[in-house]
């Protein structure tokens, strides 16, 4: 019980979120659609850890959750920049196309 | 139910029915706006779960410079939505629907038969979700190495962001 909220509440949006995300990784075939899901599972990772670190009254789980954005920071302009060499070289970033490392 | 609650549920709903929109739409920009709307309303719960400063980090970092970055791309790119094949891997889609139901049947059959019980009796000081040198004290006192560690990380990243992008000279 967080100031009112339940705990099972926090948890139950976090996998909700996390489901979704999974769901847009391993539907779609836009690499950027599928990058994005994976932004919306960590969202739902940092949700849960928000949620425990306000139940266990710490500000640890603040804590990771700022690293957590930051390196998402990170990883997003790293992999952007993946995906604009990619199109300079094969004009798509359609994961169906680019299969240059795949079998 | 209290107010916070009810707030809480709606902001939540508001974040999973945009997702929902982001993983559904074909146009990769229109998922880039409807995660920009998820995101805020994410932001909206961090408050209320008293994370005043991660919701700012939230709102700044997340909805203002990465997915601008995203947006960015896509408009550069000039990524149009995605044309419908009459070829879509069936196995491919028909394995990853199984696999989704399955994870999503084991989350929520552990978060019913968890949701929350076996926490530890709240006996520590609830901190002040305005004080903001508390997250800074910890930060710079415990976490001080990852801080720092982090600090390089995200300079290798802009390096290696530099290096990817740059285009070829063609010799």
């Amino acid at each position: 019980m967080i100031s009112g909220i339940p705990l099972s509440d926090v948890l139950l949006v976090s996998g909700g979120l996390f489901v979704i995300g999974l769901a847009g990784a391993l539907l779609r075939r836009n690499a950027i659609t599928i990058f994005l899901s994976i932004e919306l599972m960590m969202n739902g990772a940092n949700l849960a850890l928000l949620g425990y670190g306000a139940a266990l009254h710490s500000l640890e789980g603040q804590i990771v959750v700022f690293f957590v954005i930051a390196i998402a920071a990170a990883e997003a302009s790293v992999g952007l920049a993946i995906f604009v060499a990619l199109f300079r070289h094969t004009e798509t970033i359609d994961v169906n196309e680019i299969h240059l490392l795949k079998w | 139910m209290t107010t916070t609650r009810l707030v809480f549920d709606a902001a939540a709903v508001v974040a999973l029915l945009f997702a929902a929109v982001m993983v559904l739409h074909r146009h990769p920009a229109k998922s880039v706006l409807s995660l920009v709307v998820s995101f805020f309303a994410l932001a909206t719960c961090y408050v209320l779960l008293t994370a005043p400063f991660i919701a700012a980090i939230q709102v700044i970092v997340y909805a203002g410079a990465i997915l601008v970055l995203f947006l960015f791309v896509i408009m550069l790119l000039n990524v149009q939505q995605e044309e419908h094949r009459g070829d879509p891997h069936p196995i491919q889609r028909v394995l990853s629907g199984a696999a989704l139901l399955l994870f999503g049947a084991m989350l929520f059959g552990l978060l019913r038969s968890h949701g929350g019980a076996g926490l530890p009796s709240d006996s520590s000081p609830i901190p002040d979700p305005d004080d903001l040198a508390a997250i800074a004290r910890l930060l710079f006192s415990d976490y001080l190495l990852p801080f720092e560690a982090l600090s390089v990380l995200l300079l290798a990243a802009l390096v290696g962001a530099f290096v990817l992008a740059r285009r070829e000279k063609a010799s």
